[in-house]
């Protein structure tokens, strides 16, 4: 049974009952009045008749006649002919010795007014005359056809005011649980798997505040799902890249291993094929030893301490001295900050992997800048080249292991896409957060916000994430 | 035998493919990027094409469906083993896929069947005094036909498709004879002296320490 089912039919039930009871009840109240003044009417009326019967009789007997039962019936005659027409039937009786009326067709009247359609009332004459009794009989026939009519009415009117009211009730608990279908039929749609799906919902009650929660909800599981998804890419990815990486020099390594078995060649091949044997290993050893640089720096904490820019500076400028003489490509250092908080050698590592990703990027001649700054009350160490670029799409996956901004794929300068990562995982390890702007054509500048030393006000900050 | 390209990004493992496919008598050209193949084709007559996924430019799909109309039979080589990715390379109408890391071998055995599949292969292989007709499966030494039992031939084309390379005996054993059989490696040495001597290739067909045999032909 659907909701609105139950409610239409418990809303029904209730009503009508309601209805019908509250109806009842009122027809019972007025039929009580209606009979209590009938009998208030009769009764006077009654003593009306009694009292002139009496002064009647009274008259009488002052002029002296004695009360036969022929004058006293001639007497009630009068009376009785008199409200015969109002529809009352009158009886008198002498010790229980019916007087009046003596005819058979009063005792048909008489007959008559037993039925329960009148009201029958009996007093005694006032003394002296208490042997005789008047009986009073008023037909309420009317009353009870009147009471009929309201009856046939009521039945009536419950048939139909029971239809009209079932298909009010019926529009108006569709109109109000229309949220709920599409409640309903929203949660459906997300359950399959769109998550993208939304209620409409405009109304201030429980339900558009339901919707509204829902709503939020929805777009939560959808925003955890998109990062799920995401983060699932990256790891397939990288799984992708890795593969690719390691199965490349294997297959090389393989090849001219066999090759150098197997194959009747010359000395000038062997060598050949000797040499790439070598090269390959290598690469494979560098990639090795990158991998592992990555999960060191996973899995230990650091040992913070003051690092002086200048000496900074200075050893990654040595490191690169050769790569950047051979490329055409000035190093410009500027340093306003004397020392940062961090780890020495991290640093260097950090800032040689960001140099040797600019130098790759940039053509002889244009330069590239080594900046060491302070902003916000925080240290910036930056590198920052006049090279090609790379487009929003490039930038957003620059630190994905593996990835190369470069479309070729080219393993030129030998490097495998894991610069970056490194760089990631070095700025998580000094809780730093790195920044990257690019524009394709213009260069690529790449910030590393870390503390100032001894800025207690920044560490208690960073200290409590 | 058969004019093949070979388009491959990593230099090391494109070298290693043309050093063997040179090896056993192939042809060969290169190319280092997807651009280059539909030009390379226009130039020269190609029996195959050697094709990677992973490639600057266009990848190999793409190339793929750049070349269709030639008809030119396509074996893929990557290092992605996913089976999206394999079905995606037959459905653009490879002929075969090999995964990387491969064995030379391997590839080569491809290579062949590809070829003989698409009758690129070539009929003959002549060395000195000796003609062997694949397709009529005769044999002839100084213009006598040599009579040769079926295994004996079928050793014999193992050679030729892989000469220049040694062979082990398991090799041997499972390229001539097929994986199932249940023999002994003594079998391939009755065969290998069965054919030298009626090959009169005693010098040609050398015992290389300690690995097989190898089928030596001037390159």
């Amino acid at each position: 049974m659907r909701f609105w089912h139950k409610n239409l039919l418990a809303v029904l039930i209730l009503f009508i009952a309601a209805l019908d009871i509250s109806v009842i009840m009122v027809m019972k109240k007025s039929w009580q009045l209606n009979m209590d003044s009938e009998t208030r009417r009769a009764a006077s009326e009654q003593t009306l008749i009694a009292n002139n019967i009496f002064e009647n009789l009274d008259s009488i007997r002052a002029r002296g006649n004695t009360l036969t039962p022929v004058l006293l019936a001639s007497v009630a005659q009068s009376y009785g002919d008199y409200y015969r027409n109002q529809g009352i039937g009158l009886e008198l009786r002498e010790n229980g010795r019916l007087i009046y009326p003596n005819t058979g067709s009063g005792q048909a009247d008489g007959s008559e007014g037993q039925s329960a359609q009148t009201i029958r009332l009996s007093m005694p004459l006032p003394a002296p005359y208490q042997a005789m009794e008047l009986t009073y009989s008023r037909d309420i026939s009317g009353l009870y056809a009147q009471q009929q009519e309201l009856n046939r009415f009521f039945v009536m009117i419950n048939w139909i005011a029971g239809p009209v009211l079932a298909l009010l009730l019926y529009l108006l608990i569709r109109r109000l649980t229309k949220p709920l279908k599409q409640l309903s039929e929203t949660t459906r749609t997300i359950a399959g798997g769109d998550y993208s799906n939304r209620i409409e919902l405009r109304s201030r009650d429980e339900f558009g505040e339901l919707a509204v929660h829902f709503n939020r909800m929805a777009a939560a599981v959808e925003q955890r799902m998109t990062e799920l998804s995401d983060m699932a890419g990256e790891k397939q990815r990288m799984v992708d890249n890795l593969a690719h990486e390691l199965r490349t020099p294997l297959t090389s390594m393989q090849g001219f291993a066999e090759f150098l078995t197997s194959a009747n060649i010359g000395k000038e091949e062997q060598i050949k094929a000797g040499h790439y044997i070598l090269s390959e290993t290598v690469r494979l050893k560098n990639l090795a030893f990158k991998l592992l640089d990555l999960s060191i720096l996973r899995h230990q904490p650091l040992e913070l301490s003051e690092v002086e820019v200048s000496a900074l500076f200075e050893a990654v400028r040595q490191t690169e001295e050769l790569k950047l003489k051979e490329s055409g490509i000035p190093l410009e250092i500027d340093s306003s900050i004397p020392a940062v908080r961090g780890d020495a050698d991290l640093l260097a590592s950090f800032l040689v992997n960001l140099i040797e990703n600019a130098v790759h990027a940039s053509r002889p001649g244009s330069p590239i800048r080594l900046l060491a700054y302070e902003q916000n009350g925080e240290a910036v160490l930056e590198v920052r080249d006049c090279g090609s670029g790379m487009t929003a799409e490039q930038s957003k996956r620059a630190f994905e292991p593996f990835y190369r901004a470069d479309p070729a794929r080219s393993r030129l300068y030998g490097n495998a896409g894991l610069g970056l990562s490194l760089c990631r995982q070095i700025a998580e390890a000094h809780q730093a957060r790195v920044e990257l702007e690019s524009v394709p054509g213009q260069g690529t500048g790449i910030r590393l916000i870390l503390q100032l030393p001894n800025n207690l006000a920044s560490y208690s900050i960073t200290s409590r994430d | 035998m058969a004019h093949i390209l070979v388009v491959e990004d990593e230099q090391p493992i494109s070298d290693l493919i043309t050093m063997n496919l040179k090896l056993v008598g192939h042809t060969y050209s290169k190319a280092y990027s997807g651009s280059e193949v539909a030009g390379m084709l226009e130039q020269e007559r190609t029996d195959l094409i050697l094709l990677d996924v992973m490639l600057p430019g266009l990848d190999g799909f793409a190339v793929m469906q750049q070349i269709a109309h030639l008809q030119i039979p396509v074996i893929l080589i990557t290092a992605k083993h996913a089976l999206a990715d394999r079905i995606k390379g037959f459905e653009l109408g490879a002929e075969d896929y090999i995964i990387k890391p491969f064995e030379m071998l391997e590839l080569l055995a491809r290579i062949n069947v590809v070829l003989r599949r698409n009758e690129q292969a070539v009929p003959a292989f002549v060395c000195g005094g000796v003609e062997v007709r694949f397709a009529e499966r005769q044999v002839k030494v100084d213009s006598q036909a040599v009579d040769l039992t079926a295994r004996e031939f079928e050793l014999l084309e193992v050679l030729i498709r892989n000469r220049n390379i040694a062979l082990s005996r398991e090799k041997l054993l499972e390229l001539a004879w097929g994986y199932d059989f249940a023999g002994d490696t003594r079998t391939v040495d009755v065969h290998i002296r069965q054919l030298r001597k009626k090959l009169g290739w005693e010098e040609r067909i050398r015992t290389v320490f300690k690995l097989g045999y190898r089928l030596e032909v001037e390159v």
